[in-house]
């Protein structure tokens, strides 16, 4: 493997040395989104893995992790999309907005997407077992969406309902627990949950995470929905 | 270093995706993604296809991974998958399986490969009572001094209910198989993955394709050890005139039942079986020096992958204690 002489030569590590470190971060990637069904991996958790073997210079974990994303790109055909980890909205309305928005700025977490185009991905490759969990996630942000971007949970779950999915189901024969479900899209950074303090209690709300709001994901979104709904892609008002 | 194109991701990614893929499955997707020129004769595509599994698995060496073929023992058709080359920090995240649902597993494993008469399947009951804490290292250690043995709470806890729904999650995932009698048998996965580690447990091999022997047929003579598999007993006697006798003591043996178009595709199939064992026998030289070192164990593939952190304990309370009894 053959690193560009300027950039490798900053780094007084062995060749072999790099590749295997390369390795390990390409099979720490795969065997964490099996093992936690596609939750974001933080990009702390890679430099970790650099820097625990003892390796302190400085840009060395950036540029380990920039090889291994070539390498998925390359070898698997996948992308190491990256994510910003956002913050719930009711966060960025108080008066601390721009500073604790910057502290968030470090929090980058990767997922791994298929490169493949749709058509190649639907016929080879998508495993036709899952497609309930697809349809899940579609349907969920969707009526997020068209709630604004935020929604109740007690809405969430009305509207549901009306697909068949109630919240206290554990024996549903494809999802068995549906909170959980739901839940597991949290865990995936599509939703993000948020409690808020109202005057009847505790609320909790839900409104799109950084995985559903990423460009190309939610710009298909809404024309996905626009093209349901019929009416052009712009939010409507909930009330 | 030439980069790999769609077509090699996309059969990459299918196996990643889906899991293990039966033979013709995945032929067919090769198929279809390899643009077919008027009159490219079937050899030729199985050279190209063979081509591009080369190219991939030179690519995958820098990850430790490998693209191969197993055969199914129970239906005799060949399997691709992408299995896991070295136990390490990394793979022993790739599960979603516990600990005690992994040592679970092993037992019935064990259970299997030690069944007498070839038959390579236990009964559900006989699975489900299958006791975890032999899988401990050292509990069933004759030359242990009777000292407490850590026994794991999760382990005495593991309950007949959680037991049958691992069971389930198991055979669902391919690393056990339900046979048609209702028994339960190694799955597709399994055999993909524990190629070297039925090895290492000396299990018997079939005296045809040399490869661990767990469903076959055993020489009728009780005093011959020879055990070929149902679809290697009828390849090899396929169109000999003479009687099919064991090439150990010379026993008549019985007929299969395995279909005649099967033996074809088994033929076809083997030259890429062939290619996989040549590559793993020249690996197996180069590590034997290492053996003792390293304890080199083929784990398991990327989809729904277990740890084999218990698997080398394992091997070592075989060894010790031989059979395990299960009643």
């Amino acid at each position: 493997m053959s690193y560009p002489p300027e950039i490798a030569s900053q780094f007084d590590i062995p060749d072999l040395e790099k590749d295997k470190l390369v390795g390990e971060v390409i099979r720490y990637i795969l065997f964490k989104t099996e093992q936690n069904s596609g939750c974001p991996i933080r990009r702390e958790e890679l430099t970790q893995l650099i820097t625990a073997k003892g390796y302190k210079q400085r840009n060395f974990p950036s540029f380990v992790i920039d090889e291994a994303k070539s390498k998925l790109s390359s070898i698997f055909g996948y992308e190491m999309r990256e994510l910003q980890r956002s913050r719930p909205s009711a966060a960025a309305n108080t008066g601390r907005a721009s500073q604790s928005q910057q502290s968030v700025g470090d929090a980058k977490s990767y997922i791994i997407i298929s490169k493949l185009p749709s058509d190649v991905y639907g016929k080879f490759v998508e495993d036709k077992s899952s497609v309930h969990l697809s349809g899940l996630t579609f349907v969920v942000i969707g009526i997020i969406h068209l709630a604004g971007g935020k929604i109740t949970e007690e809405n969430l779950w009305h509207h549901l309902k009306r697909l068949g999915l109630h919240e206290n189901e554990e024996n549903h024969p494809k999802f068995s627990n549906t909170k959980q479900a739901l839940e597991a899209l949290v865990q995936q950074r599509y939703l993000q949950k948020e409690k808020v303090n109202g005057p009847e209690g505790n609320i909790v709300h839900y409104e799109l995470a950084e995985r559903a709001l990423d460009a190309p994901i939610y710009d298909k979104i809404k024309e996905y929905v626009a093209q349901m709904v019929q009416k052009d892609a712009t939010p409507l008002e909930y009330d | 270093m030439a980069a790999l194109s769609w077509r090699h991701h996309t059969l990459i990614q299918s196996l990643l995706s889906r899991g293990p893929l039966k033979e013709d499955d995945f032929a067919s997707i090769f198929s279809q993604l390899t643009v077919k020129n008027s009159g490219s004769r079937k050899q030729q595509e199985r050279k190209l296809f063979n081509e591009y599994l080369k190219k991939i698995n030179a690519e995958f060496s820098c990850v430790q991974l490998e693209l191969r073929a197993c055969r199914n023992q129970y239906d005799g058709h060949v399997y691709y998958g992408v299995v896991n080359n070295v136990e390490d920090d990394q793979s022993k995240l790739g599960t979603k399986y516990t600990v005690p649902q992994i040592a679970f597993y092993k037992g019935i494993v064990e259970a299997i490969i030690h069944d007498a008469e070839g038959e390579g399947c236990i009964y559900n009951t006989a699975a489900l009572n299958i006791r975890l804490e032999s899988q401990v290292h050292g509990a069933t250690d004759s030359q242990s001094q009777g000292g407490a043995v850590q026994i794991p709470p999760a382990f005495k806890n593991f309950s007949m209910s959680q037991k049958e729904k691992t069971l389930d999650q198991l055979v669902n995932d391919q690393w056990l198989c339900s046979t048609p009698e209702g028994k339960i048998g190694i799955g597709v996965r399994s055999f993909l993955d524990l190629r070297s580690w039925f090895r290492t447990n000396e299990v018997p091999s079939c005296e045809v394709c040399n490869e661990a022997a767990i469903k076959a047929q055993l020489c009728p003579n009780e005093a011959c050890n020879v055990r070929l598999h149902s679809y290697c007993l009828e390849k090899k006697f396929s169109g000999q005139r003479g009687e099919k006798v064991c090439s150990g003591c010379g026993t008549q043996l019985q007929g299969s039942t395995v279909k005649a178009e099967l033996v074809e595709e088994i033929t076809n199939a083997d030259v890429h079986l062939q290619n996989s064992q040549q590559a793993e026998s020249s690996r197996k030289r180069s590590r034997r020096s290492n053996r003792e070192a390293n304890a080199d164990i083929d784990d398991t593939g990327d989809d729904s992958s277990l740890t084999s952190a218990t698997m080398s304990k394992t091997k070592r309370v075989t060894r010790s204690s031989g059979r395990l009894s299960i009643n």
